[in-house]
């Protein structure tokens, strides 16, 4: 994990932190969504992640006129046999990165529900196993509202961490420009891991302990955000599950073998932030911080377990 | 001084229970005394028999024989011999090395002698030291529980234990009472015979003799030994009448007794002589501060029955029996008797001379072998040839009153204690002045003897009370066609009780707060509940007869099925909440003290801040304490989230590395600051 976080840094520098967020998402089997202003270095960060591990890529730049077909693959007539065969789509590789999300319509939104739920991709009858690591990083510019459909909640529920990168540090920002030059950043990034290891990685943090008490926490953060007063909708038990699911994969960051309330609180917001409803009516990326602070007030309120 | 303060509270629970066996009185002094002696020292953390346990436990073994021997030789109950090994036990223990083990037989045997104390006594001191007992033990006990939490080295959060503490006793009380009260009594029988109180120190009271003679001061006794609803009811605050219990007429020189012996087996109502218009009825509560068993009532009773006695257990039926000397007794022993009576209206008693049997009219007469010339020399020349009874009985009284004194000091054994009182001391108390007036109308012919009882009667709330100093003795001459008629040689200021107001106000207070104990926790019985749980759902009896009759409780039975609900649902919560807490994790009792101890490092903390986020930031700080911190917080948390538990002792060890380094700290702190001060100076 530390070298593939390495790597990560490496592709966008002075973003540790968010690289490490990524990696944790990815063992801990989530997909990802990257909310952000235009280039700050989204894809970057996707593309470096497929290449540090050896995953497959595939890139879609989600428009107005995407069809579900454009992305799951279609049934092809095949003249010299007089059938139908499948032809997937881009969508049957390890690494999708789907960019500008919300630009798509509904229907090709939920097009990618199934395959990120099930892991799967349903067409015509026939059912179609996506490669495993099947991970998704979405991408969705919060700032250009016209044009774009935005997110239904059960699609964002769907993703188990929500990050932004933000702008680099002045300094990294002029290292950028002096050091970087014409080189792509990606040429940086070596292959340091593979799916093998990604999925073994899985495998481990699927299989830490998460104690009683610390189950009983997540739960209790959750009940704090279903009843707390500026909050229209709380945590959904899938958020629960989520959090516990990413908690497990930060205590591998310390080479633990058990989930601490502290891998809890550090993963509150980048998986809850964007899972709760707010009751006022601030929407995109005002109501992601509205949203962060107030499960920073609750993580303060609800006492962790000693 | 850890221990300190749990040690003292288990030593004075274990002293509250062995006085409560203590307060009955009946428990040999020498035992009081070791018991006293052990308690000292054990107070004072002297425990002398830390070193040699065995041995010392043959001490009891000495004393089990000498109760054992004293048991054997009749001198001391069975009873009373085993509270008393009891507390010899207690006293041991007290003594021993404090442990575990010896906690647990000190509150064992405090136990034991609380249900000793309730087999020996059932008063109202006996309650308080139970109280005292329960509390004193049950903060010991809690103490000790948190001792054992605690780790060691660590300072015992005495005040946080006695918060809750307070409130579990509180609920711990008021759950006993509600169990006191409603839940169904059953009789049964304590062993062991009870002793009658007022032992000690001689005191005034009425006796089961009139012995002249001994030596001493009595000492007047306010305690209320009876109380009396008269009908019809007199008007006046003080009654100052005679009541009488019984009656003497044998002097042999020393002591009066009776020529009359036991009448009949025993009744439920005993007559003594005929009725006649305007019988005054009076319903009697002998107190437990009476002591007899004999039945008083106004001068001159007629009838008496309808008697109850109550124990322990609860109140039954009593059955009398007259004895001589007009004497009514209660055949089987309880705390306190009540009955009724019927006097004869004052003015003579009625008695015909010839209805007495031959034996009890000659003994009216009859006079010490031994008497003193003296005496009769004197009532001839005083009564100058007075042949009227009362007349010369008065003439008497008069110049007895006239030539001797009141003192309620004794004279001494002497030979001839009349003679002493008339010519030697001329100073005695009631019972001189009644026996001198009695022997003198017999020297000169007149039939006369000698009553016992009480003389006074003070009202307070329509009931007449009368004190144990109220005891006094007075003479019945005969005066024939009127009967016995009463004559007091005593000052008329001495007859009543001698003892200082303020002191029966303070006795009257104990003797209502005395009563309200027999009455509401002694006497409580199965029917009392019955009452409770009736009075709870009826309105009381004749209060609203001209309401409608409704089909409905009244309010006050909702009120109190709302109150009893209330109650019910607020334990239940405090219940369900107390039991639904999670025993505190080892690691958290851990966790907590690594933080007492950094918040005496005065380390800054944030709001909410976990140990786990404490270390983080002290990490990324380059604090100095993280590299001492890391490694516990690691063990924290691998010992409460990772299943792995600290082993034992490993917590202290942890802790003292925590310590040094915060001591380490601390120094170079100092050496810090003290460094830009030295450059300044130079």
């Amino acid at each position: 994990m530390e070298r593939i976080a390495t790597q990560l840094g490496r592709a966008v520098q002075g973003k540790e932190a968010q690289a490490q967020l990524v990696v944790t998402c990815l063992v801990a089997g989530g997909h990802l969504l990257l909310e952000d202003v235009p280039g700050v270095g989204k894809t970057t960060l996707a593309e470096a992640l497929a290449r540090a591990c050896g995953l497959s890529f595939a890139r879609v730049q989600f428009t107005a006129d995407l069809m579900p077909a454009d992305i799951l693959g279609a049934q092809v007539f095949h003249a010299q046999s007089a059938t139908f065969q499948f032809r997937p789509g881009p969508l049957f590789r390890q690494l999708v990165l789907a960019d500008e999300l919300n630009r798509a319509p509904p229907r090709t939104q939920s097009a990618l529900l199934e395959a990120m739920a099930q892991g799967q991709v349903s067409l015509d009858g026939a059912t179609y196993p996506l490669p495993a690591p099947f991970t998704v990083v979405a991408t969705q510019n919060p700032v250009d509202f016209s044009g774009t459909y935005p997110l239904p909640d059960s699609q964002l529920d769907r993703f188990m961490v929500r990050m932004s990168l933000g702008h680099p540090a002045p300094e990294v920002e002029s290292r950028l420009l002096t050091t970087r030059g014409v080189a792509p950043a990606l040429d940086a990034v070596e292959l340091v891991s593979g799916p093998e290891e990604v999925a073994s990685l899985r495998a481990l943090a699927a299989e830490l302990k998460l104690d009683g008490a610390v189950a009983d926490y997540v739960v209790r953060l959750a009940t704090a955000t279903r009843q707390h007063g500026d909050i229209e909708r709380g945590a959904s038990t899938r958020a629960v599950l989520a959090l516990g699911a990413a908690a497990r994969a930060q205590a591998l960051w310390e080479s633990r073998d058990f989930v601490t309330p502290g891998d809890v609180r550090a993963l509150l917001v980048p998986c809850w932030a964007h899972r709760v409803l707010l009751r006022s009516a601030v929407q995109g990326v005002t109501a992601r911080d509205e949203a962060a602070h107030l499960l920073e007030e609750i993580s303060r309120k609800v006492p962790a377990p000693r | 001084m850890r221990h300190g303060l749990r040690l003292r509270l288990r030593d004075l629970g274990a002293g509250a229970a062995f006085a409560s066996m203590g307060v009955s009185g009946q428990l040999p002094v020498w035992t009081l005394a070791l018991y006293g002696l052990a308690l000292l020292c054990a107070l004072m953390g002297r425990r002398l028999f830390g070193r040699r346990a065995k041995l010392t436990a043959l001490l009891l073994l000495v004393v089990a024989v000498v109760l054992g021997m004293n048991v054997l030789a009749g001198s001391l109950n069975l009873v009373v011999a085993a509270c008393a090994f009891a507390g010899l036990i207690s006293a041991h223990r007290l003594l021993s090395t404090p442990e575990p083990a010896t906690d647990g037989q000190v509150h064992l045997s405090g136990l034991l002698m609380v249900a000793g104390g309730a087999a020996l006594t059932g008063e109202l001191t006996y309650g308080v030291c139970l109280v005292a007992f329960g509390v004193l033990s049950s903060m010991s006990l809690a103490l000790g529980v948190v001792e054992a939490a605690v780790p060691e080295g660590e300072p015992v959060p005495v005040r946080q234990v006695m918060r809750p503490l307070a409130t579990g006793l509180t609920f711990a009380v008021a759950g006993a009472v509600a169990f006191f009260i409603l839940f169904p009594r059953l009789n049964w029988n304590m062993m062991g015979p009870r002793a009658a109180p007022g032992l000690g120190a001689a005191t005034t009271g009425f006796s089961n003799t009139v012995r002249l003679g001994g030596a001493g001061t009595i000492k007047g006794n306010p305690r209320i030994v009876l109380r009396a609803t008269l009908d019809p009811a007199p008007d006046k605050e003080n009654l100052d009448a005679y009541w009488v219990g019984r009656t003497y007429d044998i002097f042999d020189g020393q002591e009066w007794t009776n020529v009359g012996g036991a009448r009949g087996t025993g009744d439920w109502m005993v007559t003594l002589r005929p009725g006649s218009e305007g019988l005054i009825h009076q319903r009697v509560e002998l107190l437990p501060a009476y002591g007899a068993s004999t039945l008083v009532a106004l001068e001159t009773p007629s009838r008496l029955g309808n008697a109850a006695s109550h124990t322990q257990t609860g109140s039954r039926r009593a059955r009398i029996q007259e004895l001589g000397g007009g004497e009514v007794r209660f055949l089987d022993p309880g705390i306190a008797f009540s009955y009724e009576a019927y006097s004869l209206p004052p003015g003579g008693s009625g008695d015909s001379f010839q209805k007495l049997p031959a034996n009890e009219q000659d003994a009216l007469l009859t006079l010490p072998e031994n008497i003193d010339p003296r005496v009769a020399q004197t009532a001839a020349r005083v009564l100058n040839g007075e042949r009227e009874p009362l007349a010369a009985a008065q003439k008497l009284a008069a110049w007895l009153q006239r030539e001797n004194s009141y003192t309620l000091e004794l004279g001494g054994d002497v030979e001839d204690p009349l003679a002493d009182f008339l010519f030697e001391r001329k100073a005695g108390h009631c019972e001189h002045f009644a026996t001198a007036l009695t022997l003198m109308l017999r020297t000169q012919g007149f039939r006369a003897r000698l009553a016992t009882g009480f003389f006074g009667g003070e009202r307070v709330n329509d009931v007449y009370i009368v004190r144990a100093g109220d005891a006094h003795a007075w003479t019945h001459v005969l005066v024939p066609g009127r009967g016995f008629v009463t004559v007091d040689a005593t000052p008329p200021a001495h007859r009543a009780s001698q003892a200082s107001e303020f002191l029966q106000d303070l006795l009257g207070f104990y003797e209502s707060l005395e009563e309200r104990w027999r009455s509401a926790v002694v006497d409580y019985s199965f029917r009392d509940q019955l009452d409770v749980a009736r009075a709870l759902v009826r309105p009381p009896k004749g209060s609203d007869e001209d309401e409608s009759p409704s089909r409905l409780p009244p309010l006050r039975a909702w009120a109190t099925a709302l109150v009893a609900g209330a109650v019910t649902y607020g334990v239940w919560r405090r219940l369900a909440r107390f039991l639904g807490r999670e025993r505190p994790h080892d690691a958290t009792r851990f966790v907590d003290a690594v933080e007492a101890q950094l918040a005496s490092a005065r380390l800054e903390r944030h709001e909410g801040e976990t140990l786990e986020e404490l270390d983080a930031r002290l990490a990324r700080e380059h604090h100095p304490l993280s590299p001492a911190l890391s490694p516990i917080t690691r063990r924290y948390l691998e010992a409460r989230f990772g299943g792995r538990p600290l082993r034992q002792g490993e917590s202290a060890e942890l802790l003292a590395t925590l310590k040094r380094a915060i001591a380490a700290d601390a120094r170079r702190a100092a050496a810090e600051e003290r460094a830009p001060r030295a450059r300044r100076a130079s």
